[in-house]
Order: structure tokens, then C-alpha cells, then sequence
């Protein structure tokens, strides 16, 4: 009697809670499954599955269940292949949507042209500068070339530049995630299509004499690309030439006549060769 | 039960006893989950959620199982066991019944499944004899106590990334450092009493 008390009756008391807990534990969780639909799960297998977060989703599982529900476009991702993305459009039954690939490009050649207006020993990324005043450079846009960028990239496709103290992109590696769009204090970065021919090289939206006393190549917004594009591509917005893509026809005027040289050729195919033995300059 | 034991036992959950800073319990999240500001809100407050259920669950199997049973040195392992399964369930319960709730509290609601803090204050409203009211106010004061210290550190951690830091303090030891010396400041508070 003292031993089933001692032993026996305690070993019951544990084992029966437990017995409990695991007898709820499973009936819930057979009760309360959430479905979830099997076309999710294809859509993730057809992602790219980087994980990036470039589409601002925690995931490509937490994409995928928001393409599902209609709240994403495709669009948002970008690492993911053209034919996935087919495949995707087809699980989801929705039309072919034919979304233009993109990649990042610095809207900024400033650098060592750019005024300096501090000389700045802080903690030394890009946010750190920007708290101080605005950065070190005149320019309140101008690329600090601190590489705030380069440390958010994760496919390594974008550096700073040490003759120019410019971030480029590369865009070999390049595939659009939107990392170091979002990073850029200055908001600097942006994405264009791959079959662009033209870029331009600034981003600043202060009238000409500001923008000209401060950086010898950024857009004094004179309107010369805008009056000689043949088919209205560019027009003038807040004193900074802004290029429309589906009207551009590449004919290259505007890089020609714009006298700040801030308007700059973009040949996607050249550089994927120029880089397909993957050694850069 | 009266209004000065509550406020007691508040000041105590919150400020005086802080489970992290005066106990030193639950400081694995203090230091892992305190990068961010977003994410220590998000643990915190799912900690504070769980110590209020696992402390009255607790409590109930206390008084109406163990006591009767003569068997309260089964404390600790089942309350383990409940503790352990409780967060499974609330994680199944959660997902279904409020899916809301669930993404807010993320991925914190399964890290809690070990977590001493939980065990700690369950045990300790045992240890003091609380009834049912004063289990409740108790287990949620040291939750928010918990999300107060785990907050705190977020913020000084924050900015600790735009600090130059001699390269030996890099990382944990700067955070212990100053899991130390947050520790002293709220032993200022131990003088409060009502």
C-alpha cells in the first residue's frame, strides 16, 4: 500500500495530465487545422525562395500566401524567373501579366563632383551620416558613398566606386530586390527596365543655380532633353528630367544634347556580356 | 483583498521585483530578442500573454489537483508539462480562432515554449498564496515588466549600433554591460512600499 502510494500514484497523476494535454493537444490540432490551400504551397515551390524581403513581405511563404489572397502583384518579386512567374500566373488563373524585369540603377554621378560640405568621421554607413545635417555632401541627394547599399545587398551586385565615390550597380548580379532601394537614406536608388537604353545620372529637384553651385553634373533641369525628345519620353518634373519608358524609342538625342552630361547610356545586354566570365573591372 | 495589496503587487510585478533586472530570470530573450524595437514589443507582449494563462492554468491544477492529491512536490514537472503544452495549444487555438493576434505575436509564441519566466512566476504565485484575483494581476504585472525591461534594451541597443565600441565589448559583452547596469538603476525602485 505505501509503495503504490509513493510510486505508483504519482507516476499515474504525471502520466494522466500529460495523457490529457497530448489527448487535447492532438484533438485540436486535427480540429482546428487550417486548411490551407495546396496551390499556396505551389506557388512557393515557384518562387525564387531567396527569402530576400525585397517584396516587403516577411518571406517568399508570407508572398506567396499574399499573392494567393490577391493582396501582392508578381511584380513585387523580382528574383524570381520569368517562366516561375508564368507558372505562378497560371496556378493563380489569372492572366499572363507580362511584368517588366527591372534593375536597380544610382541616380546620382555626383561623387568627387559633388561638393563636400563637411568632412565626416562618424560611425561611417550612410544613416549615420544622414543624421548628422543631412550627410556630407552639398548635395541633399548626392550619393555620400558610405555603402549603406553595398552592406544591405545580399547578391553583392552593387559598390561604391573608389574613383568616383559613386555606388554602381552591377548588373550582372543584380536581380531587383528592392534591398537597396529601401536602404538608400537619400532615396538614390531606383529600378528601370532591363531593356532600357537611357538613365538619368540625378536626382536633384532644386532649380538650376542651386543644383549647379553645389555638383558640376546634376540636372539644372533646363529642359534641353524634353524639347529635343522626338517622342515626349522625358519631360521636366520639379526641375528634373524624368524619362518615360514605354514612349522612349532609344534614340540616344538626349544623352547628346544635355550639357551636364547627366543623362547616360544603359546597354543591359552589353554588360551581361561584357561580365559573363563573372570578373568585373 | 484590498486596493493597497493590488497596487502592491503591480508596483512589485512591474518596477520592484522586474523579473528580469531584480530576479535575473528569462534572460535568454533579454539579450536575444532585444535587437529590435518591433520584435521585443512582439515577444513581450506574447510573454505577458502567456504567464496570465499558464499562471491561472497553473494555479487551478494546484489547488484542485495537487493539493487534494497530497502531491504538491509534483509542482514543478507538471507544471512544466502544462506550461510546455499550454503554449502548443494557444499556438493551434491562436492560429485558427484569431489570426490576427497570431501574426502579431509571430514566431515568439513558440520560442516561449521553454521559457523560465513563465515557470518562475507560476511557481512564485504559488509560493506566495495568491487566490485566483491576485495569481491574474500578478502573472500579467510581471509580463509587462518583462516587455518594460525587454523594451529598454531594444531602444539602448538600437542606438548602440551607432556607437563606435571598443572591439573586445562588441556585441554580448556591451549587452551584458548594460543588462548590469540597468539592473542597478531599477534597484533604485526597491525602496517604493504602500
Amino acid at each position: 500500500m505505501q509503495f503504490f502510494l509513493t510510486f505508483i500514484v504519482p507516476i499515474l497523476v504525471v502520466g494522466g495530465i500529460a495523457a490529457v494535454l497530448a489527448f487535447s493537444l492532438s484533438f485540436l490540432g486535427e480540429k482546428m487545422a487550417v486548411d490551407r490551400d495546396a496551390r499556396i504551397d505551389e506557388i512557393v515551390r515557384n518562387l525564387a525562395g531567396a527569402n530576400c524581403g525585397g517584396c516587403g513581405y516577411a518571406g517568399c511563404d508570407a508572398f506567396a500566401e499574399a499573392l494567393f489572397k490577391g493582396e501582392a502583384t508578381l511584380s513585387k518579386c523580382n528574383p524570381t524567373s520569368a517562366t516561375n512567374k508564368q507558372n505562378i500566373a497560371k496556378i493563380l488563373g489569372m492572366s499572363e501579366e507580362r511584368s517588366k524585369e527591372t534593375v536597380a540603377v544610382v541616380h546620382c554621378i555626383g561623387g568627387n563632383h559633388c561638393r563636400s560640405k563637411s568632412d565626416y568621421q562618424g560611425y561611417g554607413d550612410c544613416q549615420s551620416a544622414e543624421l548628422l545635417a543631412g550627410g556630407n555632401k552639398a548635395c541633399p541627394v548626392g550619393c555620400m558613398g558610405l555603402g549603406s547599399c553595398v552592406a544591405s545587398c545580399k547578391y553583392d551586385a552593387i559598390s561604391v566606386n573608389k574613383d568616383t565615390a559613386v555606388a554602381e550597380v552591377d548588373y550582372t548580379h543584380c536581380t531587383s530586390c528592392g534591398a537597396c532601394v529601401a536602404t538608400c537614406p537619400k532615396k538614390i536608388i531606383g529600378r528601370i527596365p532591363k531593356e532600357a537604353t537611357v538613365y538619368i545620372g540625378c536626382s536633384n529637384t532644386g532649380f538650376g543655380k542651386e543644383v549647379s553651385s553645389v555638383c558640376q553634373v546634376g540636372c539644372i533641369g533646363c529642359g534641353k532633353c524634353e524639347k529635343n525628345c522626338p517622342t515626349g519620353a522625358i519631360v521636366l518634373s520639379n526641375h528634373l528630367a524624368a524619362i518615360n519608358y514605354d514612349k522612349c524609342i532609344s534614340c540616344g538625342k538626349c544623352i547628346e544634347v544635355c550639357p551636364r552630361h547627366c543623362i547616360l547610356p544603359f546597354d543591359y545586354a552589353q554588360h551581361k556580356r561584357d561580365n559573363t566570365n563573372g570578373i568585373k573591372a | 483583498m484590498t486596493a493597497a495589496g493590488i497596487i502592491t503587487i503591480v508596483v512589485a510585478g512591474i518596477l520592484t521585483n522586474n523579473i528580469i533586472l531584480s530576479q535575473s530570470v528569462g534572460i535568454c530573450p533579454f539579450l536575444g530578442v532585444s535587437k529590435k524595437l518591433d520584435s521585443s514589443i512582439g515577444m513581450g507582449l506574447a510573454v505577458t500573454f502567456v504567464i496570465t494563462v499558464a499562471s491561472i492554468v497553473c494555479f487551478f491544477l494546484y489547488h484542485y489537483v495537487l493539493v487534494p492529491l497530497n502531491m504538491t512536490y509534483l509542482q514543478t514537472i507538471t507544471f512544466i508539462l502544462i506550461i510546455a503544452s499550454l503554449v502548443q495549444l494557444l499556438d493551434i487555438v491562436l492560429k485558427k480562432t484569431s489570426p490576427a493576434l497570431y501574426t502579431s505575436l509571430g514566431v515568439y509564441l513558440a520560442l516561449i515554449t521553454t521559457n523560465c519566466a513563465v515557470l518562475f512566476t507560476a511557481n512564485a504565485g504559488i509560493t506566495a498564496e495568491y487566490n485566483l484575483l491576485y495569481t491574474f494581476i500578478n502573472a500579467l504585472c510581471v509580463g509587462l515588466g518583462f516587455t518594460l525591461a525587454l523594451v529598454l534594451m531594444a531602444g539602448i541597443r538600437e542606438r548602440l549600433e551607432r556607437v563606435h565600441i571598443p572591439k573586445f565589448f562588441q556585441g554580448f559583452p556591451i549587452a551584458l554591460i548594460i543588462a548590469g547596469l540597468m539592473s542597478l538603476a531599477f534597484m533604485g525602485f526597491g525602496g517604493l512600499s504602500f
